[in-house]
């Protein structure tokens, strides 16, 4: 495995010896995790495969293009950079950067196996596709088979229209479906999984429905991604720093590791650093004496924030509630009452902080219609965006479609009809 | 990683409007970086955001972490926050960099891939004080290269038969001294001159002056980085043309009517009394809305640009700024009659947002 593992890889002797010795030290502390693939890159490709997702044989498209775009310039211009990147597959596929220092390698290595693990064990993983990275280069197929067909930029058009509907699924569908629940139902309104709706019941031409179910299998693939980001973050951090200061580092190194390790946990003013709130949640669990191995199964960011935020939490982590001053239209503190702070949060990670979209009823006679019900929750949409997006929906269904939300706590519907959409005011 | 660039390269054509102008108006950021002081830039990183079912505006709030009292603004510099909603990555669309102005040209050129200048009519100038990298044989004991003396001495010993293996002694006599030198060497030498001209009228507003100050900016920023030696020269002009300083090319206010012609007549005796065509890399920029007084100067002016001015440069560009009141008839003229000649561009600037694509086009063909 160690031969294998250093033909693939590009690692030195040396960096594969501290990878087996972390992963030894790591499998004795409790972690258990899928055989882990380590590739060393540069930090370009690296960024490469960030802008892909994680998966460098993904679709030909300008959305990845723009993201590499970004991150280089963030690079270039020395304003963040990627220390590594883990792919939730099988064997999991790690990268690290090549001019990661030696001691950034060890934690990173470490980081990573915090990771697998969690990609292993936690719950909303539990029903994602390990062998993702054959089935995206399969789409990728799919995609260009489709271009030279029927042209890219009409190909490429019909994708970004699918791009703008991605987060309209159903986050727990697949969990509710390795439990035995009815997936069938899915193509049956009222559902949250519209993607699966449309896929089933559009008018479309089959090269269509095919990309249509190909983004949509992507879109749940990344799904538990988003809902677990702080927590698997946070393990990943807890594990890292608990592995190093258990024998790996040198005496040498810890004063880097500690420069390093809190660089990556710093405050980042008006945002939630997952990787500091992640490993405080984690800290405050074990100082409790809970199982932190039956936390990281069970939960989501939502969850276990619920659980775990109280009043001393907030006031220690120093958590607070900001706005825009009215009258400089300026971001600033407007309070710290636990109570308020925590709410908030938990809105904004429910439903992986996305608006909550139903589709309540859809029309398949005569002039074919959609119903879809915005379930408001004290944040208006933005509808100049919820206009466009209707459109593109529109385009799908081939038929009227209408969204019911509010705006200042008026109701308000959205409606996109032959083309052109508006809002109308009920 | 060929294909990751393959996808940039379909982005960056995006961005410039080349293809898929459906998605242009979901475009967040122009291609140019901004000024912010005396040392940084916001570097902009454009973003299409592909419209989906979000939350709006109202949520320019949230939950952050840190110290600060009720009332702190979370971002000490103060101005516009550009806090996102947790969750909700790349909320930004410009970073904020510190450079030097060097810096900042290789970074236009890099961003709008510019060519880089072929100047014409280059000179090498022989200039003293190059490295010392020369061996001869005359020069002052300071510069003495003991190694290639004692190298020579001992080649002469050899030759003569007084070398003694058994006893290696050497030497050196005067002939054998070698010192080192330094070599002249041809410099190139490369200067030009830029000649801004804009028409001041009434008719160009307070955005159409902006639009030309921020556009010679950039243009002055890059010439610079390809001449040792830049001079500029701003010229303004409504019915009768003026040199200025650069403090009132920008802000100066005419009103009156337009004759172009007098700015090009002024522009070609600054050329023929100042910067010799074999001497000089000349650039001319000529802003305006496209008025001009009447027909009769428009033929004129394109007989100057024709016979006299477009000889003698290395580019005339011709930026014509959409304005409240102006016709756009001149840009229209020019490509009428003028289309023959490669030394001339002409570009309209209908906002802001055009001023890359312009330089682009002015300073793309790296003449």
């Amino acid at each position: 495995m160690q031969a294998r593992a250093r033909a693939s890889s590009g690692l030195s002797a040396e960096l594969c010896l501290q990878a087996e010795r972390i992963q030894a030290l790591a499998r004795a502390q409790g972690l258990d995790f899928a055989e882990i693939d380590f590739r060393l890159l540069d930090a370009q490709d690296v960024n490469g495969v960030a802008a892909y997702g994680g998966f460098p044989v993904r679709y030909p498209s300008w959305r990845f293009g723009m993201e590499f775009e970004r991150l280089e310039k963030c690079r270039h211009y020395g304003l963040s950079r990627i220390y590594e990147l883990v792919i939730n597959t099988e064997p999991v596929v790690a990268y690290l950067v090549r001019n990661n220092s030696h001691l950034e390698q060890k934690l990173v290595i470490a980081h990573v196996c915090g990771h697998a693990d969690f990609f292993k064990h936690n719950s909303w993983f539990s029903a994602t596709d390990r062998s993702m990275l054959s089935r995206i280069g399969e789409h990728a197929g799919l995609v260009r088979a489709a271009m030279e067909r029927e042209g890219q930029e009409c190909v490429e058009t019909f994708l970004d229209t699918l791009l703008s509907l991605e987060t309209l699924i159903d986050p727990y569908l697949p969990l509710r479906a390795r439990l035995g629940a009815d997936v069938q139902r899915s193509a049956k309104a009222p559902t949250f999984d519209v993607l699966g709706f449309i896929a089933a019941r559009a008018p479309l031409e089959d090269w269509r429905r095919e990309l249509l179910e190909m983004v949509r299998r992507e879109a749940y693939y990344f799904q538990p991604q988003r809902m677990t980001k702080i927590m698997n973050e946070g393990w990943a951090s807890y594990w890292h720093a608990r592995l190093l200061t258990a024998g790996v580092l040198t005496d040498a190194e810890v004063v880097d590791f500690a420069d390093c390790h809190s660089g990556a946990t710093a405050d980042s003013p008006g945002r939630i650093n997952p990787y500091k709130l992640g490993i405080e949640l984690f800290r405050r669990a074990a100082s409790r004496g809970a199982d932190l191995f039956r936390l990281r199964r069970a939960h989501n960011d939502a969850s276990l924030i619920d659980q775990l935020v109280d009043a001393e939490f907030v006031e220690r982590s120093r958590l607070f509630l900001y706005g825009a001053n009215p009258k400089t239209g300026r971001a600033e503190v407007v309070e710290r009452d636990p109570g308020r702070v925590k709410a908030r949060l938990l809105q904004d990670l429910a439903w992986g902080g996305l608006p909550q979209i139903e589709l309540v009823a859809a029309e398949e006679q005569g002039e074919r219609a959609l119903e879809l019900v915005h379930h408001h929750d004290g944040r208006d949409l933005d509808l100049e965006a919820a206009k466009a997006t209707l459109l593109c929906l529109e385009r799908l269904w081939r038929g009227p479609v209408t969204l019911t939300t509010r705006e200042g706590g008026e109701v308000r519907r959205v409606q996109a009809r032959r083309g052109e959409a508006e809002i109308l005011e009920a | 990683m060929l294909r990751i660039e393959a996808d940039r390269a379909r982005f960056r054509e995006i961005v410039r409007g080349k293809i898929r102008g459906d998605l242009k108006r979901y475009l967040s950021t122009s291609e140019l970086f901004t000024r912010r002081g005396e040392r940084a830039v916001s570097v902009p990183i454009p973003q299409i955001e592909l419209p989906r079912l979000r939350f709006g505006d109202n949520r320019k709030s949230g939950v952050g972490q840190g110290a600060g009292e009720r009332g702190d603004a979370l971002d000490p510099e103060g101005g516009e926050s550009a806090a996102g909603a947790p969750g909700e990555a790349g909320a930004e669309h410009a970073l904020e960099v510190e450079v030097e102005l060097e810096e900042l040209a290789a970074m236009l050129g890099r961003e709008l891939e510019l060519p880089f200048i072929q100047p014409r009519g280059q000179r090498s100038l022989l200039c003293e004080g190059g490295r010392y990298d020369h061996i001869r044989s005359r020069g002052p004991d300071s510069l003495r290269h003991w190694r290639r003396t004692f190298r020579r001495a001992l080649e002469r010993s050899v030759a003569s038969g007084q070398w003694d293996p058994a006893r290696p002694r050497i030497v050196p006599l005067r002939e054998d001294y070698r010192f080192r030198a330094d070599r002249p060497r041809p410099v190139p030498h490369s200067s030009a001159v830029i000649l801004h001209m804009m028409d001041v009228s009434g008719s160009m507003g307070r955005e159409q002056k902006e639009i030309v100050r921020i556009q010679a900016f950039w243009i002055d920023t890059w010439l610079r980085s390809q001449y040792d030696q830049i001079e500029v020269l701003y010229i303004v002009h409504d019915a009768a043309a003026k040199i200025v300083d650069r403090e009132s090319f920008f802000h100066l206010r005419e009103s009156g009517g337009t004759k172009i012609s007098s700015a090009y007549e002024l522009c070609l005796a600054q050329i023929q009394t100042r910067y010799r065509p074999e001497d000089w890399n000349i650039y001319a920029f000529h802003y305006s809305d496209g008025d001009n007084w009447s027909a009769r100067d428009t033929e004129r002016c394109m007989a100057l640009l024709r016979d006299e001015l477009l000889p003698r440069v290395n580019q005339f560009c011709y930026g014509q700024v959409k304005s409240a009141y102006g016709s756009g008839q001149f840009k229209k003229d020019l490509d009428q009659h003028l289309a023959d000649l490669d030394r001339l561009v002409t570009v309209a600037v209908n906002d802001r947002s055009d001023i890359a694509a312009s330089i682009r086009a002015f300073l793309g063909k790296g003449r």
